[in-house]
């Protein structure tokens, strides 16, 4: 029971990201790898916020009237970790850019190819090869 | 102790209407009467139990809690504005790509 | 902390992510997204983490669910059934993910106990940060102390990193001659709402003071530049969908994104540069009291944060603009949602 509430939530992240990873490795539609980048990113997101929590510590907001002119000393127990904060802060808005960035290059894919299924642009793009191979070949003939 | 009881009837409220939000979100035929339960349980509630915070916060009457209160009063505001507008703008969308509501059938056979 | 609830929000938010990938319809699996978001905020508000759940609010619940919207209205919604060929992906992605995931099972006996005050996170640095950043900076959130003052190299170069990928957005889609393009679907059919229109023309103002308000109060509460950043963005948004992508583009045309978007950067770099000139480190702020009239060197370290937050929301709030309505049209601009 002690190690299970210690580190249970440890496991749920682990969860998370593999569903994260199956998603970006399985999932035939090119959104839906999107998305599970996004979840992988949100599973490691959250394991690094949890090692900022401590136990009986409030949000890392220090109280007013506390601390100034050293009348109170702070306490570094009584409040989470806030560098964590600042690194996932960060790395959530510089998330929402590179989605933008995978989304737009997936509409550009959508563009060309008018479909999203990894398998029929492969298809596709077999097919390109294949003519293009026919065209140099003939090309090649046509110069002997 | 006449503030606990106040505190204590707005939050129970607002978790019934919560309740029932759910049990109509689940029980309701179609999408019409499931937002209609969504869209006026969920505003209520809220409502209430915002309302409920705002009181508990003032037991220690004091200029700050007396701030957070009022910040929360306007969050109860802008929730009461933006709320059913967003329930009006689904259910206008789902009009608008024709979902047919929901008739009883049985009732007009009879 | 109070571990059984951690426990009933971690179980559900497990139950959205499965579900994610496993819809077919892809707008739902974009909303679906969304309560996701929303439950991991809930998470770290309740692990004391507020300014992170404040951005994961704004961000991972609004404005990333916006855009998986906006991407999905332009192309194809449903998910296609999968051609037999390919068959063997699915084995491979579980194998793999069982294996890794196995591994991690595996280290993560060595963690520490969840929530231990000792554990080495907590113990080396951020002892410091805490006990002494309200005496170097009189800020009392620790979070934008942290962020714009004693790690600003690091925010200098994300607020670059945002606006390089927005540039990337701007460059993938942003070349199409109007000619060219095909025309954009019109999901509104030529239909005007009154009473969604009247209401967000109100709402907007004051959604936009309470960014501002954000951006300024982020040192004594929950807040700051990414975050009022991200909100102001977000009401343009809004104007865009519940009226139409030109009357947004006539207030914020592309010219001006594109330029507020520069001026966001240089203004923080310029902080920096500045405190250079003065004859300090790059981005020390402390010098600049010599500039500032009746402030000492702290108080100066707490203005020239409030500087740099500015910078950070200008360049957010332009490049979150700029990728909706980019997004939104397929880069001609021309008609969005």
């Amino acid at each position: 029971m002690e190690l299970l509430i210690s580190s249970y939530n440890y496991w749920i992240y682990i969860i998370l990201m593999m569903i994260g990873l199956y998603a970006m490795l399985a999932k035939n539609n090119l959104i839906k790898k999107i998305i599970g980048m996004s979840i992988f990113q949100t599973a490691i997101i959250v394991f690094y916020v949890s090692i900022s929590a401590k136990k009986d510590a409030t949000i890392p907001i220090i109280e007013h009237g506390k601390g100034h002119g050293h009348s109170a000393v702070i306490s570094a127990m009584d409040y989470a970790n806030p560098l964590p904060h600042v690194l996932m802060l960060t790395a959530i808005v510089v998330s929402v850019g590179t989605l933008g960035v995978a989304l737009a290059l997936a509409q550009k894919i959508y563009d060309r190819y008018k479909t999203l299924e990894e398998d029929e642009i492969l298809e596709q793009l077999q097919e390109q090869a294949v003519s293009d191979s026919v065209m140099t070949s003939s090309g090649c003939d046509n110069d002997k | 102790m006449l503030l606990n009881i106040v505190v204590i009837t707005l939050t129970g409220l607002g978790l019934f209407f919560f309740l029932a939000t759910t049990v109509g979100i689940l029980r309701f035929p179609d999408f019409y009467t499931r937002m209609h339960a969504a869209g006026k349980g969920d505003t209520i509630s809220s409502l209430l139990i915002l309302l409920g915070l705002a009181l508990y916060n003032l037991h220690h009457l004091s200029l700050s809690t007396a701030l957070v209160s009022i910040k929360i009063m306007m969050i109860l505001v802008f929730f009461f504005m933006a709320s059913p507008t967003a329930t009006h703008a689904i259910i206008d969308a789902g009009y608008e790509s024709q979902i047919e509501p929901w008739h009883n059938d049985e009732e007009e056979q009879a | 902390m109070i571990w059984s609830f951690d426990l009933l929000i971690l179980l559900f938010m497990v139950i959205c992510a499965f579900f994610v990938i496993q819809v077919k319809d892809l707008l739902g699996a974009a909303i679906v997204f969304g309560v996701y978001s929303f439950l991991m905020c809930l998470l770290w508000t309740e692990m004391g983490a507020v300014d992170v759940a404040f951005t994961e609010a704004a961000v991972g619940a609004g404005v990333s669910t916006v855009l998986f919207i906006a991407a999905v209205h332009r192309s194809s919604r449903q998910v296609k059934p999968r051609k037999r060929w390919r068959r063997p992906n699915k084995a491979v992605g579980l194998i793999a993910a069982g294996l890794l995931g196995g591994v991690l099972f595996y280290a993560s006996v060595d963690f520490p106990d969840w929530a231990d005050p000792s554990s080495p996170a907590s113990t080396h640095l951020s002892p410091y940060f805490i006990t002494e950043a309200l005496a170097d900076t009189s800020v009392p959130n620790l979070v934008t102390a942290v962020l714009a003052d004693y790690r600003s190299f690091d925010t200098l170069f994300e607020t670059a990193v945002i606006f390089v990928a927005g540039m990337a957005v701007f460059m993938i889609l942003g070349q199409k001659t109007k000619e060219s393009a095909q025309v954009g679907i019109d999901l509104t059919g030529g239909y005007e709402d009154t009473i969604i229109r009247v209401v967000s023309r109100a709402l907007v103002p004051f959604m936009q003071i309470f960014a501002l308000y954000v951006v300024g109060h982020g040192h004594h509460s929950p807040g700051g530049g990414f975050q009022g950043g991200v909100l102001l963005g977000a009401t343009f948004v809004l104007l865009a969908i519940s009226f139409d992508l030109k009357m947004v583009l006539g207030r914020m045309s592309e010219k001006k994104n594109l330029l507020l978007a520069n001026t966001g950067v240089l203004l923080y770099s310029g902080i920096g540069v500045l405190s250079l000139l003065l004859g300090a480190n790059f981005l020390d702020y402390s010098i600049l009291h010599t500039l500032l009239p009746s402030t000492g060197p702290v108080v100066a370290r707490s203005h020239a944060i409030l500087g740099v937050e500015i910078g950070v929301a200008i360049t957010v709030m332009a490049i979150i603009i700029l990728i909706y309505t980019n997004l939104s049209s397929g880069g001609t601009n021309e008609k969005g949602l």
